[in-house]
């Protein structure tokens, strides 16, 4: 049984986009936090919200969640506007802040009904909280106090906190900072998960590995302004000069073979050796070379993600 | 209401399993015990309290009890929303369908509910001062109540300035600086104003002489006038308290009989009132204190009805209790125009 498919919405969604923000703006006494931000989130996808820090990624967040008001521009979540219809969106979203605190002394069990509770679930609650610690992994510790809790734990319980209500829409704030790397992957697989089944999710990061795995869209924001979108099946696709660094089981036959084939790459390092390549299609070119020569290629990535490539040319050059 | 009891149930429960909050509660019972032993010791040999050792020791331990709350009730809530802030629980609490109202009045219940707790702690003291007698159960009663009111705006003061501002350390201090306005502070105010409006007047006597002339005879006095004064005390927690408490039944003379010459005379010699009732004393005072210069000696004016303080000051406690609480449901409503300063932003 798909644990999240089967019980994760109670509500339904309200138009075609989980999140839609235009021309948002927010002022923080003379700081302009966000001066002009665009961004969508449709249901069924992962969409990353990507940005150097200070970028306005948490205050945009904090409007999506309905903490602050923006200044100007329309917000609407699951079709409900933050500001005139907070209750609605309310119930309708989750969100999961980069810090949250726990109640000390309470234990896991007690703090998801908790949470149920405060989203007006009632008698279900229980219930619900123990479908949430399945789901989290977290049974055995069901009855332990919250601060006894891992980070990554506590992150896995922040995230199922965040679904008590089956929300259609999901806010996570930085979800994968501080965490090791299999919980990671684990967030990964649940958030793709949910949106498989039909959420929209907004991962915020500026970890953009994890960000090239598991969203499906990515927003680029920076000094408060949308600079740039991109499906992250574009960018795999997107072409250009990159730099692609090659491992071989052996050194000198690698190079070798470079050279005979006029690749200009540099000299050996205990990484590998890096060759400029100008598409995915000569990459592959490259590699089929090689086998046929004989070279025992043990990998060939390129050194810079597209992401990372992206990311860079669309925040950096602003001065 | 029952988001008001979810939140109310969960800083219970917090609390509760915290396990500083029962030493605190042990030290209290054990601070009231001393206080009311050493009390019962010390007026157990003092000769014009026959009959009344509960009543002095009710009235002194129904103070005590107020001024080490008034201590320690700022401690328990002044940083009920700015620490949830700072531990990060705040915010996911305010985007659940809680209302803010939900929140700030789970959060005074809690509070409120744990002062009662604290007040209870008190009912076996209480009740030794009973059987002690001298303490009409209707005193009892509404003493509490008054105290169990006094407590809660003292609560809900302290939850206004933990909403109100940002860092935890700054609104414990404030909170604990209402507190002293409230009890020295009006004290002091009341002292000075009083002095700055004494009047000086020219008081005519006749010296029973009648070759003298009219009006010969003048003196100045300085008068305070309290009647002007009288409501800056007020608000005064242990004014409050000590006023509202219900007066005990006037002590009787005491006659004795002796049989002289087959028949038996009763000689009765009235017995003080002052120096038995400590509530009763400081009811008195604060009430002679709104009769207008002149009416001051007119004891039979004592107890009439109309010179009441404490419905003033417990009013106007409750209404300043009641304002700090609508701050601090309007600072938790969401989505919020401006952040506390020092929240961070990004």
């Amino acid at each position: 049984m798909n644990p999240v498919a089967e019980e994760v919405f109670m509500t339904s969604p309200g138009s075609a986009d989980g999140v839609v923000a235009i021309g948002v703006k927010r002022q923080f006494d003379s700081v302009f936090a966000l001066r002009g931000v665009d961004f969508t989130a449709r249901y069924g996808e992962v969409t990353g919200l990507v940005g150097p820090n200070g970028a306005g990624k948490t205050t945009l967040l904090l409007i999506l969640a309905t903490l602050l008001l923006p200044d100007e521009g329309t917000v609407r979540i699951a079709g409900h506007d933050p500001v005139t219809e907070t209750g609605a969106v309310r119930a309708m979203s989750g969100w999961v802040p980069d810090a949250f605190g726990v109640y000390d002394n309470l234990t896991t069990r007690e703090y998801l009904r908790f949470a149920g509770l405060a989203y007006g679930l009632g008698k279900r609650s229980p219930a619900r909280a123990e479908e949430l610690l399945v789901l989290s992994r977290l049974q055995d510790f069901a009855d332990r106090p919250v601060h006894v809790l891992s980070r990554g734990q506590k992150q896995r319980l922040g995230f199922v906190r965040s679904l008590v209500h089956g929300p259609r829409v999901l806010l996570l704030d930085e979800p994968a900072a501080g965490l090791d790397p299999y919980s990671r992957v684990e967030l990964r697989d649940l958030l793709r998960q949910l949106a498989s089944v039909g959420a929209a999710v907004v991962v915020s990061s500026h970890v953009l590995a994890d960000l090239e795995q598991m969203a499906d869209r990515v927003v680029f924001v920076d000094r408060g302004v949308t600079v740039g979108e991109r499906r992250i099946d574009d960018l795999a696709r997107a072409s250009g000069p990159r730099v692609w660094r090659l491992r071989a089981l052996n050194e000198s036959e690698l190079v070798a073979a470079l050279d005979r084939n006029h690749y200009p790459h540099t000299a050996p390092t205990p990484g590998g050796v890096d060759v400029e390549l100008l598409s995915d299609e000569a990459a592959a070119g490259l590699i089929a070379g090689l086998v046929r020569d004989g070279v025992h290629v043990v990998s060939c990535a390129p050194l810079t993600t597209s992401l990372e490539a992206t990311y860079l040319a669309l925040t950096g050059d602003q001065g | 209401m029952s988001g008001v009891l979810t939140v109310a149930r969960l800083e219970l429960t917090v609390r509760v399993r915290a396990g500083r909050w029962r030493w605190l509660l042990a030290a209290w019972f054990v601070i009231l015990v001393g206080f009311t032993t050493l009390l019962r010791l010390a007026v157990s040999h003092a000769h014009n309290l026959q009959g009344n050792v509960g009543t002095v020791m009710y009235g002194g331990l129904q103070l005590f009890l107020l001024a080490l709350a008034l201590l320690v009730m700022p401690a328990l809530t002044a940083q009920s929303v700015n620490g949830d802030r700072e531990r990060g629980t705040l915010g996911v609490l305010q985007v659940t369908r809680l209302s803010a109202f939900d929140i700030a009045g789970g959060k005074l219940l809690a509070a409120w509910g744990t002062a009662c707790i604290f007040l209870l702690a008190s009912a076996p003291l209480v009740a030794w001062s009973m059987v002690e007698k001298g303490v009409p159960a209707i005193r009892v009663v509404i003493v509490t109540l008054v105290v169990a009111l006094l407590l809660g705006v003292i609560c809900a003061i302290s939850l206004g300035l933990s909403a109100l501002l940002a860092r935890g350390t700054t609104s414990s201090v404030l909170s604990y600086l209402s507190v002293f306005a409230l009890t020295l502070g009006t004290l002091i105010v009341f002292g000075l104003a009083t002095a700055a409006t004494t009047q000086t007047r020219v008081v005519h006597f006749s010296t029973g002489d009648p070759s003298a002339p009219a009006g010969c005879c003048s003196s100045e006095e300085t008068v305070a006038r309290t009647d002007l004064t009288w409501w800056i005390l007020a608000p005064n927690p242990f004014v409050v308290l000590a006023d509202a408490a219900p007066v005990v039944v006037e002590r009787p003379p005491i006659c004795r009989s002796f049989r002289t010459r087959g028949s038996i005379r009763t000689f009765c010699t009235p017995q003080p009132q002052s120096g038995v009732d400590p509530l009763g004393d400081i009811s008195r005072s604060v009430r002679s204190l709104r009769s207008p210069p002149g009416l001051q000696s007119n004891i039979a004016r004592s107890g009439g009805g109309e010179d009441l303080v404490w419905p003033y000051g417990l009013g106007f406690d409750v209404l300043l209790g009641g304002f700090m609480f609508g701050v601090a449901t309007r600072r938790l409503r969401t989505p919020r125009r401006t952040l506390p300063r020092g929240v961070r932003l990004a």
